[in-house]
């Protein structure tokens, strides 16, 4: 199939979309709530099952799967990736934008040196490190600075 | 530059007093952050850096019917001392500036402006326009286009190697509590042609899955295509299984084809690749919440390349007292990797790594202590370590407003030492709704 077909396919979807979105039905489909009903406190690992032990109708999943572990937290990406509307009840995009930008030039870590809590990438001195990490696992690399967020690499990465 | 920082900063200051003046719910954050640094660069002299930088934040929620909202953010630096970062003495950017319209219902919400999407195998930047929604059945619709955010210039070249138009989707479907199926598609426009790097078009087609058979098992994870190597490019896959609250193990497994996947880094000429060379990484991981004050967790993963394996393994433990305003957390981690995997000339890449810090809060004040080190096998430029001491103490100037400072200290292979102050003014003002967002 050629690129051409492809984005075709993709458009014609949209146009379905379209229609089937003026569709009064979608009325009833119950959404996720704008915000967190509860304040929750800054720096907590917030554990859902301490008040939920049921499914979400947002998403059909069990409130627990995004209970903040130390795993969920290394991994949020699988997360976010299908259900970054649920991380947006009790984030701003800027939480998500303090990592995953573009064309931001102070580290993370810096920004937020007043919070160790939230282990930021890149700590302390990273220029050295990434010379072994960037070896042994490119990929991680590439998922944020591949294709943005790429100022300080092309200044020595010639 | 600086006229694009001027000009940016007063459509912000217009955008947002206008914002403010119409909607129900505004919450602003800025940070204001003055570094003042000096620099011992290995073979030249010293550098005194003081760049100035601000970060600017708006939320507007509940404008018009109550279903419109306005999201901003960007931030902007002035050089007061030598060069901190590039040529430029002064920069900005402005990283999103949408409004989105979001009905009470289906998940729906259309974006326009500059945002990120992040759906299934798609993590992009751009200025255009976003509507997504769930369907009837399970099914659920999430369509994207507009213009690429284009990033700093190739060395040499006159363009980041993207092309100018990008557009894409999800098609995802949704059962019960057990199953998420999604495919997704993101394609950019023809990449231009470069002088010493490898025009490379950015196209990837994929699919993603969350499984739970069980209420204590879930998969979930993304597998993607590469339409112009017609070649798999990833797969990369969790299991998670909690046998009781407290306790989470994980089991993760990732796969690159390095040319599919890296195929658009053009900065690294990915389109060139050796189009057999993988690199793969498995790994395991426990975490136990003992109680509501102390958590424990160790992880080990393994890597594997053409040239080379590595191991890395180790254990954290996170403690928080008080309602959270006493925090603390201490780690170990080694890294056993092949000398094909250690910087030019050295035959090691092997090294400890040690963490920890501790955090106190309270009504009027805020402290923290991070210290981190890495310790090498081999000696890297002659130094054995690279380490750094960061001391953060703030005060609450009012609930909204702090002021804090930072001063770190530390030795490493790259800089002889670096010495560095960070004055920061802080504010967070969120409108008093439910639960708010952080």
């Amino acid at each position: 199939m050629s690129n051409r077909h492809i984005g075709i396919s993709f458009f014609m979807v949209a146009a379905l979309f379209a229609l089937v979105a003026s569709c009064a039905e979608l009325k009833s489909i119950r959404g996720l709530p704008e915000s967190h009903p509860e304040s929750l406190a800054v720096g907590q690992q917030v554990s859902c099952a301490e008040c939920h032990d049921d499914q979400q109708s947002g998403t059909l999943k069990a409130f627990d799967s995004f209970s903040h572990t130390s795993a969920f937290v290394k991994n949020h990406r699988f997360y976010a990736a299908s259900d970054d509307q649920l991380c947006s009840i009790c984030h701003k995009s800027s939480f998500c934008t303090d990592c995953h930008t573009n064309k931001v030039e102070m580290k993370p870590s810096t920004k937020y040196g007043h919070r160790p809590d939230r282990e930021m990438q890149h700590r302390g001195n990273y220029i050295t490190m990434h010379k072994i990490e960037g070896k042994i696992d490119p990929a991680s690399c590439y998922r944020c600075h591949g294709r943005s967020n790429n100022e300080r690499c092309v200044a020595c990465h010639k | 530059m600086k006229k694009v920082c001027c000009v940016l900063l007063s459509a912000l200051s217009i955008v947002s007093t206008s914002a403010i003046a119409l909607a129900a719910d505004v919450s602003v954050e800025t940070t204001t952050l003055l570094g003042i640094a000096q620099r011992d660069v290995s073979g030249a002299s010293k550098e005194n850096i003081l760049p100035a930088t601000q970060f600017f934040g708006l939320q507007a929620d509940s404008l018009a019917d109550g279903n419109l909202s306005l999201h901003i953010y960007g931030w902007g630096r002035t050089d007061m001392g030598d060069r901190s970062y590039s040529t430029d003495k002064n920069s900005g950017n402005l990283t999103y500036a949408y409004v989105q319209y979001a009905p009470d219902y289906a998940n729906a919400s259309v974006r326009a402006g500059r945002f990120f999407v992040r759906e299934g195998i798609i993590n992009e930047q751009l200025d255009g326009l976003n509507a997504r929604t769930d369907l009837p059945a399970g099914l659920g619709l999430s369509v994207f286009g507009g213009a690429t955010v284009h990033t700093a210039k190739l060395v040499g070249e006159g363009s980041d190697g993207k092309g100018d138009t990008l557009y894409g989707g999800r098609l995802n479907y949704r059962y019960r509590g057990m199953l998420e199926v999604g495919v997704s598609g993101v394609f950019e426009s023809e990449a231009p042609e470069l002088i010493a790097h490898p025009a490379a078009n950015y196209r990837r087609i994929g699919a993603d899955v969350w499984l739970a058979p069980l209420k204590t098992v879930d998969v979930i994870g993304h597998s993607s295509y590469n339409p112009e190597t017609k070649k798999m490019a990833e797969h990369s896959y969790l299991l998670n299984y909690k046998p009781a609250r407290e306790i989470v193990l994980t089991g993760e497994f990732n796969q690159h084809l390095e040319q599919s996947y890296l195929y658009a880094w053009t900065m690294f000429s990915g389109a060139t690749l050796n189009p057999d060379y993988r690199s793969t990484s498995f790994g395991l991981s426990a975490s136990y919440e003992i109680n509501k004050a102390l958590e424990v967790a160790a992880d080990y993963k393994h890597y594997e390349r053409e040239f080379g394996g590595a191991n890395r393994f180790g254990g954290d433990m996170r403690v928080h007292y008080k309602d959270n305003t006493i925090r603390g957390g201490v780690g170990y981690h080694y890294l056993g990797a092949d000398e094909g995997f250690s910087i030019t000339p050295y035959t090691s890449a092997s090294y400890h790594e040690l963490r920890c810090y501790t955090m106190r809060d309270s009504k009027n004040y805020f402290t923290a202590i991070d210290l981190l080190g890495n310790f090498f096998e081999q000696k890297i430029y002659g130094k054995s370590s690279a380490w750094e001491a960061n001391a953060s103490v703030g005060y609450h100037i009012t609930p909204g407003l702090a002021l804090s400072g930072d001063l770190s200290y530390g030795r490493n292979p790259q800089f002889i030492e670096e010495v560095k102050t960070i004055l920061r003014l802080t504010y967070n003002m969120n409108y008093p709704g439910i639960g708010g967002k952080k």
